[in-house]
């Protein structure tokens, strides 16, 4: 279109033009941000407590469980279930093993780095829930975390950003809150030193056992990554005098993985002037 | 001597912990790994708390050694969170500076002064360990 002879009207109208795809393909990547949650209601508040009660702190525990699946992790402290095996495909096996042999000794956790998901849901500290109308924040201790589930009717991203928790749309089945999460950075690992990719996807379902045990099945599927579902199962107990402690990673982090994959750890001893160790 | 319960524990700790290893399995949801630590091999060691650093992600037991010249070296042995501890039996004012304790440790692999925090024992008999026992079950 020569711009010289178009009309007022024509220059108009292709900036509408311009205009309208601009904030169409905007829209697809942040649709998420588009969706706006109603005013909550008497109603919603009322209709909260006809869910099952999810609210307090929680914490990892082993629940009704085979004793030949428990293994007791001094490490974290508390007893935690063997993890199943898990099914990588040619190329993320290799990835695996080339994460390996790079000698790495160490997680990045070391360096503070809180894992993504699914790992931050298995951490030996507890987590506390917190229901209100259309969602369910779920804050977790460890490293200072949180997660938003939203339950609020809004659908999955098509285009999430890419994230360590992803994206989570859950609804109620019963008394089962189902939950699917997309969007996964690769940056993160489904577990240490196992790698995903950016087509991973989470499906968690929660639900009260007991009174006062919650069951967590997570199932972790990979296309590219994973040859078959990965499904973990873990129990969390109640402790209704818990509350949720602060927990600043770098506030005396001394220990360090280098960039060469080797673990150390800063033996200064404080002073005075400096309480903390300074990287 | 009937062994102590929370030797008991340490040494069960110890035990399994080295089997996991051995076996690759993960320390799933550990800050850090093991890696620096010898852990085939307890060893203790008599000293004076310098200081208790309550803090995460670790606390630490900052103790003064003397050594085989008769100087003081302070050693460092990281022990589990606050949080972790402070529900197990553990508070910010359970060692304090001056007390004399023996630690129970994991050695670091390449020899320096300090190790991965297992229990301590005081002169009176008195004992404690990062693992005292289960959580408060309270619902």
């Amino acid at each position: 279109m020569v711009t010289r002879h178009m009309t007022r009207l024509g220059k108009l109208t292709r900036t509408a033009v311009i205009l309208g795809l601009a904030s169409f393909a905007f829209a697809s990547a942040s649709f998420a941000q588009e969706f706006k949650r109603p005013t909550p209601t008497a109603a919603d508040w009322a209709a909260l407590a006809k869910l099952p009660d999810f609210t307090g702190v929680w914490e990892i525990s082993m629940g009704p469980a085979p004793s030949t699946s428990r293994i007791i992790n001094p490490a974290i402290g508390v007893p935690s279930m063997r993890p199943p095996q898990i099914s990588l495909t040619p190329e993320y096996a290799a990835k695996r093993q080339a994460l390996l042999a790079s000698a790495e000794q160490d997680n990045q956790s070391a360096n503070c780095l809180p894992p993504g998901m699914p790992g931050i849901m298995s951490q030996p500290y507890p987590m506390e829930f917190l229901l209100t109308p259309g969602q369910v924040t779920i804050v977790i201790e460890a490293y200072s975390m949180v997660r938003h589930i939203y339950t609020d009717g809004r659908p999955l991203p098509e285009d999430p950003d890419p994230n360590f928790f992803g994206t989570s749309i859950g609804h109620w089945e019963g008394d089962t809150l189902v939950v699917e999460s997309v969007g996964f950075s690769t940056q993160t690992e489904i577990e240490p030193h196992v790698p995903h990719s950016d087509k991973m996807r989470i499906l968690e379902t929660f639900r009260l056992v007991d009174p006062n045990t919650m069951s967590i099945e997570t199932t972790v599927t990979d296309p590219e990554a994973l040859t078959a579902p990965y499904v973990t199962n873990r129990f969390l107990k109640r402790h209704r005098s818990w509350t949720i402690a602060e927990y600043i990673c770098e506030q005396n982090n001394r220990n360090f993985v280098d960039k060469s994959g080797k673990a150390g750890i800063n033996l200064t001893p404080p002073s005075d002037a400096s309480p903390a160790p300074k990287h | 001597m009937p062994i102590n319960s929370a030797v008991k524990k340490v040494r069960f700790a110890a035990l399994m912990l080295a089997g996991l290893i051995a076996a690759g399995a993960r320390t799933a949801g550990a800050h850090h790994g093991f890696a620096v630590f010898d852990t085939t091999s307890q060893k203790t060691i008599v000293g004076i708390v310098k200081e208790f650093q309550w803090t995460n992600p670790h606390t630490w037991v900052w103790l003064d050694v003397t050594n085989d010249k008769g100087t003081v070296d302070t050693w460092g042995f990281e022990g589990m969170s606050p949080n972790f501890l402070g529900r197990r039996g553990w508070s910010r004012n359970t060692l304090k500076p001056g007390d004399k304790i023996t630690v129970t440790y994991f050695a670091l692999k390449d020899g320096s002064k300090g190790g991965a925090f297992l229990s301590f024992k005081r002169p009176n008999g008195e004992e404690l360990s990062m693992w005292k026992g289960s959580p408060t079950e309270d619902n």
